[in-house]
């Protein structure tokens, strides 16, 4: 087996690899600080209340508590990414049960948490819209009365209980529903379900005169410096973010998460003060989960496979605020469609606010349910018409040419290849056991266009230094700067150390999320390096007295191409050390389309280098149960150009066994007040390695247009996308029956399989 | 929180401990996870006993094996005259909780925690086993069914230290199982488990005793399934009706590990998996350890 020592020339290493492994890196709860006091949390003791009274002066009274905070003593600000709805500490309604009321900071985690209790706080209690369909009924308990004087993005319509509403429209489904041959309709509905990051999220903030640094679990260390600036109102060039390591993300550690409200807590404190949470807070407190999801398709299709109209009615369970999840809906309405060619649709989709816990982009947000459920519903169109289900996919997915939802050209597509190599990996059609059968599913997903900013500076001894606001979320993307800055100038990555995660180092970038870090600021690194890159042949034609264009960059040296002895070495050219590059790249533009008939337009109308995967699964279902076991995952993906193959195969290990996890067991349970039943490990199941079924990769390989580095598109999102959706397909197989309910859980598989005897 | 923290090296002096309040512990593997899910806080005082030689190791006396309260999981799946005899126990052992939990866990503390969800109970409730507690003013060694009074609840009082487990060999003949319902194939917990302990004379059973697990306030034996069994030849039709019967004897809860419709369901399907086993071990067939992968044919 390779280690790190002895890992075969060329294959990836992490440089943070053998500190994590060895348990010697430090992630944020691991650093103190000198005089450091500890904060807890007040919570709401109701999901849907007025507060009429807050008082906070035994907590203040108790010996070694340092600070009280709440958000009367915070500027009057609200936040949120689309519509700013929320205060960082609730102050005259609370809304759902991780609300939180105020914040203590004492000399110990036990003073902070006793202290924390002794807050009074008098409710009236008002009733708790939990069910999220129901939410948007005309009698509906609104859960915020005054959402119609929140500033708002100028694209989200809202109405009462519905957050955003959009649609995506594309000729006249009515009509061409009336002259299919078939018309097939289904209903399904996916519970919410978590993130769940190994490392509880930790911050610690510490004040030096009027700036404040803030260590933080975060994905995404700028949009928490935005966070804190506009909500304690201090100047963004006075907040700085660092991330110590970062055990993990999956999404759940993307928006602005209680940097604020600590380092309000260390100003009042007029110390450092730490926060670190527990496993059930990180489940129950945090603003981030999978959205809960009612979806219902309507499709008219031809004896032939043509899909002639589809009409879905999406509604999304947003929870309490809208933090960075006001897209949500449209893009669960894109998904509803799929990489398919539909003649004509009518996509409506409902985001409505609720009293539970706030949905949030986790790992490909909406995608893997509404795949869950379109791709059953394909299965069903497929029996409906007596074809193949691969058949019927064969003659529907895009390709080049084809027109999307909002009439967008596709350039190159690889879908269609995709279909056939998870077909032909997992051996789909051979005979298996009466209780072993084959689903597929396809999903896609849109890359993610955004500036970035990265420098490479080189040191006077030939090595080098990259410095990059991209943030390293687990997936390594990051890690593998240095051998593109590598390949770029002809040294090693071993050559280059990197500065990262520091707010105070690098130009702004989006963070860890939305697949982007090699599509954004992949390209600002390279656009860097190109810099230097030319610097150096610039120098190294000077002094070897050559053309430029006759240089070439090789063996951490600049020669003359053919004559490898007319050479100068880039430590020799770098010299004092002044040669540097900066770089941002040129964004790519959205794909044109004709949008006119939508509505909610927030720039996911049309999908640039759409990432586009087949993910096939082989199943066993212990029908007396309802207990299945994934075996196998064929899994094809068109990410464009593969940069660093095994950090791409890692993303869909990973991925595949979290979309395992959603598909069987992972839902987060509501009580009729919107709290959690299960916020914690024994009871929300995650798979574990025993339970990961055998993966197989293959990536479909052409160089993108109108896309990341060298024709690559993400990676990190889409593997979660499809693989609920192919073992769903698989499952049914084997009952006779869809299961309409995710997770689906060996009693909701159990009852599928006894209603229809199977 | 816990203030203080002591470390016994005899039972004597964890008895001293004891009786000064503290609480014993050996794994850990409860109390830790309770007071981080806020179960219970972790006590004031607390003696550590994992150290204590006198309550270590597995022994043979006469026709007991008498399991030391510190053996944990992993030895008794290791141990071979469990595996041999006492197979139903070594099933349940080889599937408590993780690797980590099987290495640290012990058989004294999963008897002591009463869990009616625990692995090891059902097994040890058939096979007839006994503990022997012991206190400053003396040892008693009773049935576990006397010591079981509810669910995380025994008779023991706060200053009795269990010391040891022990179980009776069985007949020749006899052969056992441990079967749970596995939503996942490590970490699990039971939502519905099923011991059986046969004995087989000739083609006929000449004894049986099954016990549910989870699906009651207590882990019990269903005397109704039991005389099913007994005295046919164990053919499907009486594996078909002792198991009905563990379902009918069930009692469960709704909860968010299932409902109590799907727990009673499932405690049929459960109870005739493990009978099944245990009929095909007492005949000298071969189901690997644990039985519980191999009877839902996920192993």
């Amino acid at each position: 087996m390779a280690t790190v020592e002895t890992a075969p020339a060329g294959a990836f290493v992490r440089p943070d690899g053998k500190e994590k492994v060895t348990g010697t890196g430090r992630y944020t709860a691991d650093l103190t600080f000198t005089g450091m006091a500890h904060a807890k949390f007040r919570y709401a003791d109701h999901s849907h209340a007025k507060i009429l009274r807050i008082d906070t002066s035994k907590a203040e009274a108790v010996p070694g508590v340092v600070a009280v905070v709440t958000q009367a003593d915070l500027p009057d600000v609200k936040f949120g990414g689309f519509v700013q709805d929320r205060y960082l500490f609730a102050k005259d309604v609370v809304r759902f049960e991780g609300e939180i009321v105020a914040g203590v900071a004492a000399l110990s985690e036990e003073i902070a948490a006793s202290a924390a209790a002794l807050i009074e706080v008098e409710y009236e209690v008002l009733p708790a819209v939990t069910d999220f369909e129901a939410a948007m009924g005309e009698d509906a308990q609104l859960v915020h009365t005054e959402w119609a004087s929140y500033e708002r993005d100028e694209n989200i319509e809202s109405s009462g209980n519905t957050m955003a509403y959009h649609t995506i429209v594309k000729g006249d489904a009515d009509a061409a529903m009336t002259g299919a041959d078939v018309v097939v309709k289904g209903r399904y509905v996916s519970d919410a379900s978590q993130g769940v990051p190994i490392e509880p999220r930790a911050v610690i903030a510490q004040w030096q005169g009027d700036a404040v640094t803030i260590w933080s679990s975060t994905q995404v260390p700028y949009a928490a410096r935005a966070g804190v600036a506009a909500t304690l109102e201090v100047p963004e060039a006075d907040v700085r973010i660092v991330v110590p390591l970062l055990g993990g993300g999956f999404g759940a550690k993307c928006d602005l998460h209680f940097e604020a409200q600590v380092a309000a807590l260390a100003r009042a404190a007029k110390r450092p003060v730490k926060l670190v949470f527990s496993r059930q807070e990180e489940f129950v407190a945090i603003a981030q989960r999978r959205e809960g999801i009612a979806m219902e398709f309507e499709t008219g299709v031809t004896r032939e496979g043509r899909l002639v109209a589809r009409r879905a009615r999406l509604v999304l369970d947003k929870g309490a605020y809208c933090g960075e999840g006001g897209f949500l809906g449209q893009m669960a309405a894109m998904h509803a469609c799929g990489p398919y060619v539909i003649d004509n649709i009518e996509i409506r989709s409902y985001l409505n606010y609720t009293n539970n816990q706030p949905s949030g982009s986790v790992r490909a947000p909406t995608a893997p349910q509404v795949c869950w459920g379109l791709e059953q519903h394909m299965d069903e169109i497929a029996r409906a018409i007596d074809m193949d289900s691969i058949e019927l996919r064969r003659r529907t997915l895009i390709e080049e040419g084809d027109e999307g939802p909002t009439r967008q050209i596709f350039d190159r597509v690889g879908v269609k290849e995709t279909l056939e190599r998870a077909v032909e990996m997992i051996g789909y059609g051979r005979d298996l056991p009466e209780d072993e059968a084959i689903g597929v599913a396809v999903g896609w997903w849109p890359c993610m266009p955004a500036p970035s900013g990265a420098y490479v500076q080189l040191n006077g001894d030939g090595s080098g230094t990259i410095i990059t606001g991209a943030q390293e979320n687990g997936t390594g993307a990051v890690m593998a700067m240095p051998a593109f800055v590598a390949e770029e100038l002809g040294m090693q990555p071993g050559d280059f150390s990197m500065l990262y995660q520091d707010t105070a180092a690098a130009p702004w970038d989006m963070g860890s999320c939305g697949s982007q870090t090699t599509f954004n600021s992949g390209r600002a690194v390279l656009a860097a390096a190109a810099e230097v890159r030319e610097a150096l042949l610039d120098a190294a034609a000077d002094q070897l007295e050559a053309d430029r264009g006759d240089l070439e960059l090789a063996d951490g040296t600049v020669r003359v191409k053919g004559s490898p002895e007319r050479s100068v070495s880039i430590a020799e050219l770098a010299g004092a050390g002044t040669i540097h590059g900066k770089g941002s790249g040129e964004v790519p533009d959205a794909p044109e389309c004709d949008a006119g008939g939508c509505v909610g337009l927030l720039g996911n109308e049309s999908f640039l280098a759409p990432q586009l995967i087949t993910q096939a699964a082989h199943v066993k279902v212990d029908r007396r149960t309802g207990v299945v076991r994934v075996l196998r995952v064929a899994a094809a993906h068109d990410s464009g150009r593969i940069l660093n193959r095994m950090g791409a195969d890692g993303q869909v290990y990973g991925g595949v066994v979290m979309g395992v996890g959603m598909a069987l067991s992972e839902g987060t349970m509501l009580d009729d007040q919107g709290r959690q039943r299960n916020p914690h490990l024994l009871d929300y199941k995650l798979m574990t390695c025993s339970d990961a079924p055998q993966i197989d990769v293959e990536w479909i390989e052409y160089d993108a247009v109108n896309a990341g580095p060298r024709g690559s598109k993400g990676v990190g999102e889409p593997p979660q996308v499809p693989t609920a959706g192919a073992i769903a397909n698989a499952i049914s197989k084997v009952l006779g029956a869809q299961v309409r309910e995710l997770p689906m859980t060996p009693e909701r598989v159990w009852a599928t399989g006894r209603e229809v005897g199977a | 929180m816990t203030r203080s923290f002591v470390s016994a090296h005899t039972v004597e002096d964890a008895l001293v401990a004891i009786a000064a309040g503290a609480r014993p512990v050996a794994g850990g593997t409860d109390l830790v996870v309770g007071a981080r899910q806020g179960k219970a806080p972790l006590p004031d005082a607390i003696v550590a006993i994992d150290r204590v030689e006198a309550l270590a190791g597995i022994r043979h006396d006469g026709p007991l094996l008498v399991l030391g309260a510190l053996v944990t999981h992993e030895a008794l799946v290791a141990e071979a005259s469990v595996r041999e005899h006492l197979t139903a126990i070594a099933d349940a052992s080889a599937i408590v909780g993780s690797h980590a939990t099987r290495a640290q866990g012990t058989i004294g503390g999963n008897v002591m925690n009463a869990s009616p969800a625990m692995d090891t109970g059902g097994p040890l409730l058939c096979f007839g086993a006994s503990a022997t507690l012991r206190s400053a003013a003396g040892e008693r060694t009773l049935g576990l069914e006397d010591l079981w009074s509810g669910p995380g609840e025994t008779i023991a009082t706060p200053t009795e230290l269990l010391t040891s487990v022990q179980v009776p060999l069985p007949a020749p003949g006899t052969g056992s199982s441990y079967v749970r319902l596995e939503y996942r194939r490590q970490m699990e917990i039971a939502v519905v488990g099923a011991t059986a302990v046969v004995t087989v004379e000739g083609d006929r059973v000449s004894d049986a005793r099954i016990a549910i697990t989870a699906l009651a306030p207590t882990i019990r034996r269903v005397p109704e399934a039991e005389a099913a069994l007994t005295g046919t030849d164990g053919c499907a039709e009486a594996i078909a009706a002792a198991a009905a019967a563990a379902a009918t004897a069930s009692a469960p809860i709704s909860d968010v590990r299932g409902s109590a419709a799907y727990r009673t369901a499932m405690a049929e399907v459960i109870t005739g998996r493990a009978i099944t086993a245990a009929l095909t071990r007492a005949r000298g067939g071969s189901v690997p350890i644990p039985a519980s992968p191999a009877m839902h044919g996920t192993h």
